[in-house]
C-alpha cells in the first residue's frame, strides 16, 4: 500500500484524535475523490469489479460467438440435426430426447438443450438479458426510491403517511411471491396504462416488476436520510433565501443522497439479477423462448442427472456475477462510509 | 375425461382449474405385501398391490374427471352398461353391466330401455333400484359434474337444470323399482349416450346415501363394483378392497385382493417402483428417469397410446394467415414428427390421422398415403415455403400459443422455429396451463395457431369430432373448436352417423377423418405413448391391463 505524502496530511485535526486514518484526511480533496482513493486501495473489490466487467464483455460478444464460432442463433432448433465429433456423425438430440453433452468444439461447446439449441450461445444471450434486466430494474428502483423517499421525507405529514404506508404494504409481501403474482398476471395481456402499452412477453415487464418490488428496500432508508437532512442548517439557509421545495430538494437534498445511492446501486443490481433468475426459473419472468440464466436453469432442471451442465453452467454464471457485484458493492460502501474504512484497508 | 377441460362441458373448464394436483411426499411405510394362489391365466390371484399416484381429483363418481380417478373408481362403481375388461381395442366394446342385457333401442334410436339384473346389491348390501339411475343423473347435473353434458340430450334434462329443483323430475327417465326397468328418452337419436353412461359418472349409487345437492368425497357412497373403497386421507392414501359379494357375469373376478394407492412425487414413485416399494405408478417417469427406466427396466416397462389421444396444432381459419388453405397446408407439409418425437422423449407415435389408432374398428383407418408425405419422415420445407409464398402471406407476423406444462413450451418453440423457416415471422405466447384453453378458446383472443391435444372420453368418433371440429361446438365459449370454423363433412357426418353404432359406420367416420386432413383443418403430428411401469412382482406379460378406455384396467392386474 502506497504511503501518502506527508504534505497532504492535516495534523492536529480532531479526526485524528477520534481514530480516523490521517491519510484519508486530505486537504483539498472532496468526498468523491476520497472515496475513489479508498476504493483504489481495495484490491479485492477491484478484482471482482474486473471479473464483472469481463462477464459483461463476454455477454456483449454473444452475436460474434454465435455467428462466427457456433454458426447458429439462440433460438434455432436443431432437433434432427447431426454434427461431426471426432469424425463421427452424432445426433444433436437422440431419438429418446436426450440432448448432446459438451463437445468442447465451436458448435455445441456446452451441448444442446431439449430443443437442440446451442447452450453456450443461449448462455451468452441469456447473460445479456439477465444483466439488462438487472441493471434496468435497479435503475428503476433507484429512480422510484428517490422520488418516494424524498417526497415522504421532505414533506412529511399526509404525503409521508400515504407513501410510507404504501411502502409498508409492498414490503409486507415477500418479493418473490409478489413478483410471481405480478409476472403471471401480466403475462397474458401485458400492461396497458393509458397510452402506454407493453406486451406480455416484453423484457420491460420483468424490469418493471422487479423495480417495483424492490422500492421499499431503498426508499425507506432514503426517506430517513431526507428527514434528517431537511433539518440541517444549509436547508434552513436555502429556505431563508426564498428557495421553494422543489429547488431545495434538487439543489440541497439530492446531492447529499448521492453517496447512499451509489452504495445501494450495485446491491440493487445484484438483487434484481437474483430475482429475475428466480422468476424466470419459475416461469414468471423472461418469457420463452427468450434466454436468460433463469430460464436456462429452469429448462435444464429436468435433466440434472444426464445433463448437469445445463444447470451448472448458468448457475455458475449467476454465482460469479452476483458474487462479483456483491464484493464490489461492499467495496463501494466501505469507500463511502468512513466508519468502515478500517475494514476496507 | 382425460384432457383437463372438455368443449361440451363448459363446467369442466371451470372445474379443471383445480386439477393440477401437485405431487408431494408420502409415507411408504406400509409396504407389506402378500402372495396368492396361481390363476389359470398364468398370474397369481390374491395378494396386495401398492400403487403410486397423484390421486383422484374427486372421489364422488359424478364429480371426478382425471385419468387417475377414472382408472381406480371404475372398479368401485359399475354402470348399466360398461366397457369390456380387455386389453387392446377389444376394450372399446360395451357389455351389460348392472343391466341384464344391452338396452332395447326403439323410437328411431331415441328410446333406450334397460332392465336391471335381478337381486342386485351394492357393496354395503343395499338393494340396487331402477330409480337410482335417475338419482345419479340428477346429481350429475345438479352438482355440475365434468361429464354432465354427455347426457344433456335426455328429454326434460334442460328443464330440470333450469328449474334448479334438485328433487324435480327428469321427464325423459322413467324407472320401475318393482320390475327393474329403466326407460330413457332422448331428444334425438345419439349412440354416444350409451358410451357416456358406461363411464364411472353414469354409475348408479343408492339414492338414500347419495344426496343430490352434495358431493361425497369421503368414499361413503357404496357402488356395485368388484372393489370397495376406503379413504384413509383423501390427499394421501386410499385402498381398494376386493368386494366378496360382487358377481356380475361378463365382468371378470378381481385377481388382486387389495390395492393401496398412495400419493408420491413422480421422482419418488419412480424410485419406489424401481426398488419394489411400489408395484405400479399412474404417472409417467419424468425427465432423466424416463430414458433410464426404458433402458434398464424394459422387461417391466410398456409404452401404449392409451387412453387414445391425438396431438395437433390448431389453425384459426377465421384469421390471417390460416384462413388460406395454402398456409394451413404449408404447416402440414413442414412438420417433422421425428423432431417432435424427440421433444416427447421418444413417446410420440407419428400419425396423419385426426382419430387415434385406438379407434381401430370404431372409425380409425390409417390415411395412407398421407397427403403431406410420410409422417415418419422429414418435413418438406421447400414445398411449405412455396405454399406460403402462394398464400400471399409470406413475412406475416404469427403468434404461436402454448402453455407452460412440460414439454409444451418446447413443442411451441419447435413450431415457432418451423414457421420462421417457411416464411412467417413467428413468436410465441406461453400461458399458464390452467388458463390456456379457456383463453385460446375465446373467439376474441384470435389465437392464430398453437398447441392442442385431445384424450378420448369414450371410444366414439364423435367424442373427437364434435368438440374439436363441429359447428355445434362453436356455440360454446370458450370452445374446443380452435379452428373457429367447421368442415361441412364433419357436421354432415355428426348428423348422419351419430344415431348409428360407430362400428357399423366405421368406414364413413374414416372418410370424415380424411376430409379434415385433406382440408388441412388441423396439423396433426402424433399420438402420445403413455408409460406403464411395474415392479418385479407384477406379471407384466399376462396381466398388464393396458386398455383403451381407462389407460390401465387394474382389474386385470395380477402378481407373478
Amino acid at each position: 500500500m502506497a504511503v501518502e505524502p506527508a504534505t497532504e496530511l492535516t495534523f492536529g485535526d480532531p479526526g485524528v484524535l477520534a481514530g480516523e486514518d490521517p491519510r484519508d484526511r486530505v486537504a483539498g480533496l472532496g468526498p468523491w475523490r476520497l472515496a475513489l482513493r479508498r476504493l483504489r486501495r481495495n484490491k479485492i473489490a477491484l478484482a471482482f469489479a474486473a471479473l464483472f466487467v469481463l462477464i459483461v464483455l463476454v455477454c456483449l460478444a454473444a452475436p460474434l460467438y454465435a455467428d462466427h464460432i457456433a454458426h447458429t442463433d439462440p433460438f434455432k432448433n436443431h432437433l434432427t440435426d447431426q454434427i461431426k465429433i471426432n469424425g463421427k456423425l452424432t445426433d444433436v438430440v437422440a431419438p429418446d430426447g436426450v440432448p448432446i453433452g459438451p463437445t468442447w468444439q465451436g458448435r455445441f461447446l456446452l451441448g444442446a438443450d431439449g430443443n437442440g439449441r446451442d447452450i453456450a450461445v443461449r448462455l451468452l444471450y441469456g447473460g445479456r438479458t439477465s444483466l439488462l434486466i438487472g441493471a434496468g430494474a435497479a435503475i428503476g428502483t433507484v429512480l422510484l426510491s428517490i422520488l418516494f423517499g424524498t417526497l415522504a421525507g421532505f414533506f412529511r405529514g399526509w404525503a409521508d403517511t400515504v407513501i410510507s404506508r404504501s411502502l409498508d404494504i409492498l414490503w409486507a409481501f415477500p418479493p418473490l411471491l409478489l413478483g410471481l403474482a405480478l409476472g403471471t398476471a401480466l403475462a397474458l395481456g401485458g400492461l396497458k396504462i393509458g397510452p402506454i402499452s407493453i406486451a406480455g412477453d416484453s423484457k420491460l415487464i420483468p424490469i418493471l416488476i422487479i423495480a417495483i418490488v424492490q422500492v421499499p428496500y431503498m426508499a425507506r432508508p432514503l426517506r430517513g436520510q431526507v428527514l434528517g437532512l431537511r433539518e440541517k442548517e444549509f436547508v434552513e439557509a436555502a429556505r431563508a433565501q426564498g428557495a421553494g421545495p422543489l429547488q431545495i430538494m434538487f439543489s440541497e437534498i439530492l446531492p447529499n443522497l448521492v453517496s447512499t445511492i451509489v452504495v445501494f446501486f450495485p446491491l440493487m443490481v445484484v438483487n434484481a439479477i437474483g430475482l429475475e433468475a428466480a422468476l424466470s426459473f419459475l416461469g414468471a419472468g423472461v418469457r420463452a423462448p427468450n434466454p436468460s440464466w433463469g430460464t436456462i436453469l429452469g429448462e435444464g432442471i429436468q435433466r440434472i442427472v444426464t445433463a448437469p451442465h445445463q444447470t451448472i453452467v448458468p448457475g455458475l454464471m449467476l454465482v460469479l456475477t452476483v458474487l462479483s457485484l456483491n464484493v464490489f458493492g461492499d467495496g463501494v460502501r466501505d469507500a463511502f462510509d468512513p466508519r468502515a474504512k478500517v475494514r476496507a484497508r | 375425461m382425460r384432457r383437463v377441460g372438455h368443449a361440451l362441458a363448459i363446467a369442466a373448464l371451470a372445474a379443471s382449474a383445480g386439477l393440477g394436483v401437485a405431487a408431494c411426499g408420502s409415507s411408504s411405510s406400509d409396504s407389506s405385501t402378500t402372495g396368492g394362489g396361481s390363476s389359470a391365466a398364468g398370474g397369481k390371484t390374491g395378494g396386495s398391490v401398492r400403487i403410486g399416484s397423484t390421486l383422484p381429483d374427486a372421489y364422488d363418481p359424478v364429480m371426478l374427471q382425471t385419468t387417475q380417478a377414472n382408472e381406480a373408481l371404475q372398479l368401485v362403481y359399475t354402470s348399466l352398461v360398461t366397457y369390456k375388461h380387455a386389453t387392446g381395442t377389444a376394450g372399446n366394446d360395451l357389455i351389460p353391466g348392472l343391466a341384464e342385457a344391452m338396452p332395447t333401442v326403439s323410437d328411431g334410436g331415441k328410446t333406450y330401455t334397460f332392465k336391471l339384473r335381478p337381486n342386485l346389491k351394492y357393496s354395503d348390501g343395499t338393494p340396487i333400484k331402477a330409480s337410482d339411475f335417475e338419482n345419479t343423473q340428477k346429481r350429475l347435473h345438479t352438482l355440475g359434474g365434468p361429464f354432465s353434458s354427455f347426457t344433456n340430450e335426455i328429454v326434460g334434462m334442460a328443464e330440470y337444470v333450469k328449474a334448479k329443483k334438485p328433487d324435480g323430475d327428469i321427464t325423459g327417465i322413467t324407472s320401475n323399482d318393482q320390475t327393474g326397468e329403466i326407460t330413457v328418452k332422448l331428444t334425438k337419436p345419439d349412440t354416444k349416450f350409451l358410451f357416456a353412461i358406461a363411464l364411472v359418472s353414469g354409475a348408479p349409487t343408492p339414492a338414500a346415501k347419495s344426496p343430490i345437492s352434495k358431493a361425497a368425497n369421503d368414499g361413503s357412497m357404496p357402488g356395485a363394483g368388484p372393489y370397495t373403497i376406503s379413504i384413509q386421507n383423501p390427499t394421501r392414501q386410499y385402498t381398494l378392497t376386493k368386494n366378496p359379494t360382487f358377481n356380475i357375469p361378463g365382468i371378470p373376478a378381481a385377481k388382486v385382493d387389495k390395492f393401496t394407492v398412495v400419493k408420491e412425487t413422480v421422482p419418488k414413485m419412480t424410485q419406489d417402483v424401481i426398488n419394489g416399494k411400489l408395484d405400479f405408478m399412474t404417472e409417467d417417469p419424468a425427465g432423466d428417469d424416463l430414458p433410464l427406466v426404458r433402458a434398464k427396466y424394459s422387461n417391466r416397462f410398456r409404452l401404449a397410446a392409451n387412453p387414445p389421444n391425438t396431438y395437433w396444432f390448431y389453425m384459426n381459419e377465421t384469421t390471417k394467415p390460416f384462413d388460406k388453405l395454402e398456409a394451413r397446408q404449408a404447416v402440414n407439409y413442414a412438420i417433422d414428427s421425428r423432431a417432435l418425437g424427440r421433444i416427447f422423449g421418444g413417446r410420440l407415435q407419428p400419425t396423419c390421422n385426426f382419430l387415434p389408432p385406438g379407434y381401430a374398428g370404431n372409425g380409425y383407418e390409417k390415411i395412407d398415403p398421407c397427403p403431406y408425405g410420410d409422417p415418419n419422415g422429414p418435413g418438406d420445407i421447400a414445398k411449405a415455403k412455396a405454399l406460403v409464398q402462394q398464400s400471399g402471406y409470406a413475412g406475416m407476423q404469427v403468434t404461436v400459443w402454448g402453455n407452460n406444462k412440460d414439454p409444451r413450451p418446447a413443442i411451441v418453440d419447435y413450431l415457432r422455429d418451423l414457421l420462421n423457416q417457411i416464411g412467417f415471422k413467428a413468436k410465441t405466447k406461453i400461458l399458464d396451463q390452467q388458463v390456456y384453453f379457456g383463453t385460446v378458446g375465446l373467439a376474441k383472443t384470435k389465437a392464430q395457431i398453437g398447441f392442442t391435444d385431445w384424450f378420448s372420453d369414450f371410444p366414439h368418433p364423435a367424442d373427437f369430432f364434435e368438440p374439436n371440429a363441429s359447428k355445434a361446438s362453436l356455440a360454446s365459449s370458450p370452445t374446443s373448436n380452435l379452428q373457429f370454423s367447421s368442415n361441412p363433412a364433419v357436421d354432415a357426418a355428426l348428423a348422419k352417423l351419430n344415431p348409428q353404432d360407430p362400428k357399423s359406420v366405421a368406414a364413413e367416420w374414416a372418410k370424415v377423418d380424411k376430409a379434415m386432413i385433406d382440408n388441412a383443418d388441423v396439423a396433426v403430428y402424433g399420438n402420445e405413448l403413455s408409460t406403464n411401469f411395474f415392479s418385479e412382482r407384477m406379471d407384466v406379460d399376462n396381466c398388464n391391463g393396458i386398455g383403451p378406455v381407462y389407460k390401465t384396467d387394474w382389474l386385470q392386474f395380477c402378481l407373478k
